[in-house]
Order: structure tokens, then sequence, then C-alpha cells
């Protein structure tokens, strides 16, 4: 409720400020995650795209997760505020089957057809346009040899030093998959009985499962010193606390979280809002943002620097364990009940 | 003015009456409006969700099924969550009670500019949000916080006192404490000094004076306080997320988690009105208890 009144107001300020102008000029509003994203995302795609086009003004609207912009979705059905939604993949399946979603295509975005085939997800409207990994994260202050393994998080000198976002968070479900996998699991949707099992052995250790705000000031400030991130916000952090956080991608690998691009149904920017869906795709906004925020870009033809792509999980793609996230989604609530009756005890 | 009317004119009586009614229902209309709109509408809306089918994926389909509160019943995790909610919400009642009593006892015997400064004092916590007071908590629990610190220099080993239900314990109840002593002092009007001067002239010991006199005066207050505490606590998230670490299932936790991580909509307006149904529970406890104590 009251996020869609500030939705409503901001949509009126910037309906308002926009008329003032000579020209037509059409509105766009992006709803995306709030914070770093926001940051680095307008200045990286935003800005560079409203140079361009002079007659499109992008509104940023910012949301602190999936969740709620889907509820804004939800909420504004009959009469969409926002044009253009960036959210997790899971997400943005339940909007597609909610009907909230225009399919994002070639047709209507011509540069869909150089993205990497993992970033056309079946049933789903979006289309992918960032990707990231989970990463083993450290205190190098405390931690001086790098860990090469998921299964140090479970060694007894980190006792207590443990900080993972334990599900629902889909980070700690990410490295249930990953060691089920590591215990020769071959199909984690039908069985994540090894992964538990794995993640039961690290249980004792962990400090919390709710690292707030975020896991990476909490191993920055040394309240723990080992856990797991994902890898952008990893690299990002990493740069501002001075290489004290450190991120590195375990042998066992890891797996990619996807972020899709979506274009609601309804919304007003109309043909404005394909056009910017379609920079956001191209190669040079690809580039732009992987070589500011370090998601792994989706679109194949982007020719990003040796420096930047070093730091995502591009140059180990075999690392990378397949996740269908759609089909995992229906098996979630049985691997949740296993977390809480098979981990969650054994960290008490 | 009406009771002048009436010895003076008796036919009259019923229509002042009924103009009073009329002026009750006058007063009452808009709070009662603002309610309807701003609480009962929205509470059905939730009730109506619950009953909503949602996918695997988090898409909800307006077609009415009873799948969600047929979970809730069945899945003994939810009959431990609300178990769980209750016995933790009582507990820091409890606990907030008898630490804010001897508070709000000297408060309510203390005069002057005193009393304003202590009033202050009291009143001083809830200016600052919930959130930065936790935040506070977890730099003075954490493993190298303040105690621990205090611990180890005389040689103790530390104590797990966060991330853990201790700690939402210790940091809901400093939370709540204002508001406890609050209700306390607006329940304690009928303790009156005379009437324990009274009791200790008489020969009574203190101790006496407080189990025969005082605390059975002070019991509306106490009734009260302990309400306004647990439907408080029950309906805390931030501080549960923020001291639990994971491992502390409340329902307000599993509510959020629910509406904002896992996209069950429909389970969480189920969980939503389970704890409005607590409350519910906990206005008749109180009720009868108030029956019981006056």
């Amino acid at each position: 409720m009251q996020t869609s009144t500030k939705f409503a107001i901001a949509a009126a300020i910037a309906a308002g400020l926009s008329s003032h102008s000579a020209m037509a000029q059409q509105t766009v509003t992006l709803m995306a995650y709030s914070g770093l994203f926001q940051e680095r995302y307008t200045k990286a795609v935003v800005e560079p795209f409203m140079k361009a086009n002079p007659g499109i003004k992008i509104e940023y609207f910012p949301m602190p997760n999936s969740a709620q912009m889907l509820g804004n979705l939800r909420a504004q059905k009959a009469a969409p505020q926002a044009d253009v939604a960036i959210m997790d993949v899971s997400v943005s399946k339940a909007a597609t089957d909610e009907k909230l979603l225009v399919k994002i295509d070639e047709k209507t975005s011509p540069n869909v057809a150089d993205l990497f085939s993992a970033a056309r997800i079946a049933d789903v409207d979006g289309v992918a346009v960032t990707f990231d990994n989970l990463v083993m994260l450290y205190n190098s202050d405390v931690v001086k040899e790098a860990p090469t393994s998921w299964m140090d998080l479970a060694d007894k000198k980190y006792a207590g030093k443990v900080a993972i976002p334990g599900m629902p968070d889909i980070q700690g479900l990410s490295l249930v998959l990953i060691l089920e996998k590591a215990r020769g699991g071959y199909n984690h949707i039908r069985s994540v009985d090894k992964g538990i099992a794995a993640m039961g052995e690290i249980a004792p250790n962990v400090q919390t499962w709710e690292p707030k705000p975020e896991v990476y000031p909490v191993i920055i400030s040394g309240q723990a010193v080992i856990g797991a991130g994902w890898n952008a916000r990893a690299q990002v952090n990493a740069d501002s606390s001075n290489g004290k956080l450190k991120a590195v991608l375990p042998q066992e690998g890891s797996v990619f979280q996807i972020n899709t691009i979506n274009h609601v149904a309804g919304g007003p920017g109309k043909e404005a809002t394909a056009k910017f869906i379609d920079y956001a795709l191209s190669p040079e906004a690809q580039k732009a943002f992987t070589e500011s925020m370090f998601y792994a870009p989706t679109n194949a033809k982007a020719l990003i620097s040796e420096a930047a792509i070093a730091r995502t999980a591009v140059k180990s793609m075999d690392k990378v364990i397949p996740v269908d996230w759609i089909a995992l989604a229906k098996v979630r609530e049985p691997i949740m009940d296993q977390w809480r009756r098979k981990v969650i005890p054994l960290s008490r | 003015m009406s009771a002048a009317a009436a010895i003076a004119a008796p036919a009259p009586v019923s229509d002042t009456r009924r103009s009073g009614l009329a002026l009750v229902v006058l007063l009452i209309a808009p709070i009662a409006l603002v309610n309807a709109l701003g609480f009962l509408v929205p509470v059905l809306n939730l009730a109506r969700m619950s009953f909503y089918e949602v996918e695997p994926t988090g898409a909800m389909r307006e077609v009415y099924t009873l799948a969600t509160w047929l979970t809730v019943f069945q899945d003994t995790f939810y009959a431990e969550l609300i178990l769980n909610s209750i016995t933790v919400s009582l507990g820091i009642t409890l606990l907030t009670l008898v630490c804010s009593y001897p508070i709000a006892l000297y408060l309510h015997r203390s005069s002057g500019t005193w009393r304003t400064i202590l009033l202050v004092l009291v009143i001083s916590p809830l200016l600052t949000s919930a959130v930065v007071r936790t935040y506070g908590w977890i730099a003075i629990l954490s493993d190298s916080g303040l105690v621990n610190n205090a611990l180890s220099a005389i040689g103790i080993a530390p104590l797990r006192l966060m991330f853990n239900k201790t700690g939402v314990v210790i940091g809901l109840t400093e939370i709540l404490m204002p508001y406890m002593i609050l209700a306390l002092l607006a329940g304690f009007g009928r303790l009156d000094p005379r009437i324990e001067e009274a009791a200790s002239t008489l020969g009574a010991p203190p101790f006496t004076i407080f189990r025969r006199i005082i605390l059975p005066l002070t019991l509306p207050g106490i009734a009260l306080g302990c309400l306004l505490c647990f439907v408080l606590a029950v309906s805390s998230f931030i501080t549960p997320k923020l001291l639990g670490g994971g491992r502390v299932f409340l329902l307000a936790t599993e509510i959020y988690d629910q509406a904002i991580v896992t996209l069950n909509w429909p389970l969480a307006a189920t969980l939503s009105i389970l704890v409005l149904v607590i409350f519910g529970g906990a206005l008749v406890l109180y009720t009868r208890a108030l029956r019981a104590i006056m």
C-alpha cells in the first residue's frame, strides 16, 4: 500500500515534470533494485540511454526486492504505472503466469537474437539481463589463506564465524544445490538429501543465517569472517573495503542467479519502453554494466574488458552448475522443510 | 444540565436521551468510518486472499481453495510456529513486566521536576526507531561486544547472547519496556499512598503491604500492560529478524518470509489471520481478567 502510494506520487511528479517540457517527451518508468544496483545501473545504462535519446526520460523507481516489484505490478494491474521491471527470474515467472507482462523476443527487441541461450527462459516473458553467481566470501585480515572448497565453511576454526543468508533466501538454496552436486547427487529436482547432509556439517559453525543488512558488511566488520554471497556485490564491496573482503569461486563450483528484464503489460511508456529494453540488452549497455558492477553479461556479443570479465564467472563456465529455477520452484517447499528440520536444529 | 432538565420536566427525558445517543453516534461515526476503510476492508481482503490458489512459482489465481488453510492445520511446523510465537511472547511480556513494575511504582510515587525528568527518560527510547535500538543491542551482545568483552576480562568464557532466542528476548524486552511502564502508570490510578500508610500504621510489614494492597490495586495496570506488550511482541518482526539469526521461527517473521521471499501471499494472509485470532484470544482474556479484578 505504502509503496504503491509513493509510486503514485513519484509517477505523478514525473508526469508533472515532463508535461512542462516543450517537446512531447516520453517517460519510461523502470522498476529495479534500490541501493548499489540503482547507483551503478543509472550511471552505466540509464544515463547513456537518455543522452542518446533526448526525447525519452527514464524514471528509476527503486524497490528493495523482486517480491515487492511483483506486489506493485499486482496492485496496478488495472492501470500500470511501471513500464520495465528488472527482477529475479522466478518472480518473472509468477508475473508471466499472472499475465502481467508482454513477451520480449527478437521481434520486439532485435538484441534478443544475440543473447546466450541460458538468457532465454522457456515460459517466461522476460529475458535475462544479468547473471550473478554464488561466491565464498572471507575477511582477508583474519583468513590469511584463501579457502578453496565450500566445505572449508565446516572447518572447526571458523566455529561461530560463518555468515550465510539461509533459506528461504536463494543463496542458502543455491549452496544446497552446489553441495548436492559435489557429494555425487545427479538430480537436485528429485532429491537434495546429500546437499542437506553437507549443509548439516556446516550448520554448527554458522553464526547467523540472516546477516543484516547484507552479508558483505558483516564479514568486512569482522563480526563473521567467512560466508557466502553474490559475486557482483562482493566484487564492489571488495573494492570499497580496499581488499579486506575477498571473494573466491570454490572448486565445487557455483550456480547462476538470473535477473530478467520485463516489459510490463499496458504500461504508459509504449514504444519508448521497447526501445529502452533493447538498449539494456545491447552489447554496449551489457559491457558498461558488467565493467561497473561485475554481473556477467547475457549478450554474447558484449566485448568486455579482460579485467572485468576475470571478476565474473564467465571464464569458469565449466564450474557453473545448471539450475532450472522454474522447475526448482515446484520442489522448493519440500527443500525448505528439510532445511528447517535437518539444518537449522544443527546450528543451535 | 440534562439532569436538571430531567427533574424539572419528566416528559422530555427520552428526548434528551435520544439526542444524547444521536450525539454519541455522530461522534463515533468518523473513527468508525476511518477504521472500516483503513482496517476492516484490508483485513477482509486479507481473509479473501488466504483462500486464493497459489502456484509453486508464486503466481496467484483468484480461484478459491481451502488448500492453504489445510496445509497450515496439517503441517506440524505451523503448530510449532504458533506455539513458539505465543510462548516466546508470553515470556517476553512477563520479563518486561518484572523489569518495568518497580520503575513504574517508583515513578508513580515520585513528584515534581524529578518525576518529569524520569518520565522523559522512560519515553525517550520511543523517539528512536526499533531498528536503531536493535543494532545497538547487536553491538552490546555480539561475540566481541560489550558484555562478552567484560566477561572475558574477568575470565569467563563468552556467551552466545544473540542470533538465538536469548537475543530476541533481551532485545524485545528492552524495546517494549516503555510501553509497559506507561500502561502500568495509566492503570495505577487507584493506588493511594494513604492506604499503604494506614496498613503500615496497623502494623503490616512491607511485603504484606505489597501483597495485600499494592499488588491488587495495580492489577488493572498489569493487565493492560501485559495485553499491550503481548500484542506488540507477537507482531514485531524487525527485532527477531535482526537478533534471531534465522534460528528463531515466529509467526511475524514467517509472514514476512512468505510474503517477501517465497511469494506465497495466500499463506502469508492465512498466518496473518491466525495472528488476529490470537489477538482476539488475548483481548478476551484481558476483559475477563479485568472483570475479575474490578
